[in-house]
């Protein structure tokens, strides 16, 4: 009983929070925190990755390349379930919030997964002898990069923003099918790309010296991701009141 | 890190993509963010709405 | 309520038929998604001896000769192996008891031509002073 009581009031914070006009209020108070803190990860990730971490047996000082390579990869698939849960709860719930994040968030989501590929490819290339090869996982990495460009381009597509919004939400929650294809290619088809080192089972294929800082890395692109995404979520907001207001100020002007 | 290691250079251009694509990224949010914030305030006190 | 209820369900079996039909067309296109084939899977094909194909598995030790810049080495995938011959340069990578994916086509002598070689990399990442301690106590490869 107090634990659906507590859920409740959880619930009721959480909608409370979600009020566009307190959500620009409560965002404004905690972006520069998690901005400072992003910030500091990204340099210790940095220093770690480039300076204090070992070369690798096989790879030498390329394996460095990594470092900015996974943690992108990891974001590129986060964002992309996140902007497909935020579509959902838009299309059932009717929240503009919802959209509103959903919108804000799709473009950083391809901006990480384009820094995954081309990191890849300059990695690829040193390593393998070849820029880019037509394998599962390469081939449908590039495809969740045209997923969010789809998204990207549907959800702008419209006069009405909210069938914009509708059909880039139905397009991401189709897209939901490539995510389990990107993470387990590698393990269904015979790939170039190597199988995953520190998700698998049986614990990480990784020296603790070089997964701490490729930890370090993912938890920097998971705070600069989300001080980022408040940011332009808090521009959605204020720039639909924006439209909002013209939109009224036009009709008084032909009263 | 050991710059005379073969491939620095290719090292050098990931994190170089992954800084300008980051940096890009943060500095159209802000700038957007100011614009629309900037906006909203004008509109506020001119129109002598109060928010 | 009732309409919000409705269109959970609506998306939920949305979702549903998405997926099956995911499953649905991956397990059609089956291993012609595959970007190589090891040894035993390439000579059991009936169309390798006459199309382009790509050669995956590990360069055997020992196998490797040179002989101006052509390079010969035998690739296998513990059941069956196939002796490879390439003109050309190889990527750093490649190394003996190492991952390797060569394109090109199966001679009817029983060979194979490649015009390619990729290395491929395993997901085993570690310092060098680590690798040979592993070496040095024998575990090297063990817990594979």
């Amino acid at each position: 009983m107090a634990a659906a009581s507590a859920i409740k009031a959880i619930h009721q914070t959480m909608l409370r929070a979600a009020q566009p006009a307190r959500f620009v209020e409560l965002s404004g108070m905690l972006i520069p925190w998690v901005a400072a803190l992003g910030a500091a990860m990204f340099v210790a990730g940095l220093v770690d990755g480039l300076a204090l971490s070992p070369p690798d047996y096989q790879q030498g000082e390329t394996v460095r390349i990594m470092y900015m390579h996974v943690p992108a990869a990891w974001m590129g698939l986060f964002v992309y379930a996140l902007v497909a849960g935020l579509g959902g709860l838009g299309l059932v719930g009717g929240h503009p919030l919802a959209f509103a994040a959903a919108r804000a968030a799709a473009p950083l989501g391809a901006m990480f997964t384009a820094v995954c590929l081309i990191t890849g490819s300059l990695w690829g290339k040193p390593m393998w002898g070849a820029w880019w090869v037509w394998d599962a996982r390469l081939t449908s990495m590039l495809l969740l990069l045209f997923l969010y460009f789809g998204h990207i381009a549907l959800s702008r597509a419209f006069d009405d923003p909210r069938r914009g919004d509708k059909a880039a939400a139905v397009l991401g929650l189709v897209g939901c099918v490539n995510l389990p294809i990107v993470k387990f290619s590698v393990d269904w088809w015979n790939t170039l790309h190597q199988p995953a080192s520190v998700m698998k089972l049986g614990g990480p294929a990784i020296d603790p010296s070089m997964l701490w800082p490729l930890l370090l890395m993912a938890a920097a692109f998971k705070l600069i991701f989300f001080a980022l995404w408040l940011v332009r979520t808090r521009t959605e907001v204020v720039g639909a009141r924006l439209r909002a207001a013209a939109s009224r100020s036009r009709m008084e002007g032909e009263r | 890190m050991n710059f005379d290691a073969p491939y620095t250079i290719y090292i050098l251009a990931a994190y170089g993509i992954g800084f300008v694509l980051l940096g890009g990224a943060s500095l159209s949010a802000w700038r957007d963010w100011r614009r629309v914030s900037g906006a909203w305030a004008r509109l506020n006190g001119r129109g002598g709405r109060g928010s | 309520m009732t309409r919000r209820r409705q269109r959970l369900i609506l998306l939920g079996v949305g979702m549903a038929a998405v997926a099956l039909a995911a499953v649905l067309v991956i397990s059609a296109l089956g291993d012609s998604l595959t970007f190589f084939y090891g040894p035993s899977d390439l000579l059991a094909r009936p169309d390798a001896a006459t199309h382009r194909v790509r050669l995956g598995g590990l360069v055997e030790p020992g196998t490797v000769s040179r002989e101006g810049t052509m390079v010969r080495f035998t690739v296998t995938d513990g059941k069956s192996s196939l002796p490879v011959r390439y003109a050309g340069v190889l990527p750093d990578l490649f190394r003996e008891g190492q991952g390797v994916v060569a394109e090109g086509r199966l001679t009817p002598e029983g060979g194979f031509v490649a015009e390619t070689v990729l290395a491929k990399h395993d997901e085993k990442y570690m310092p060098p002073d680590v690798a040979a301690v592993l070496k040095k106590n024998g575990e090297w490869r063990a817990q594979q």
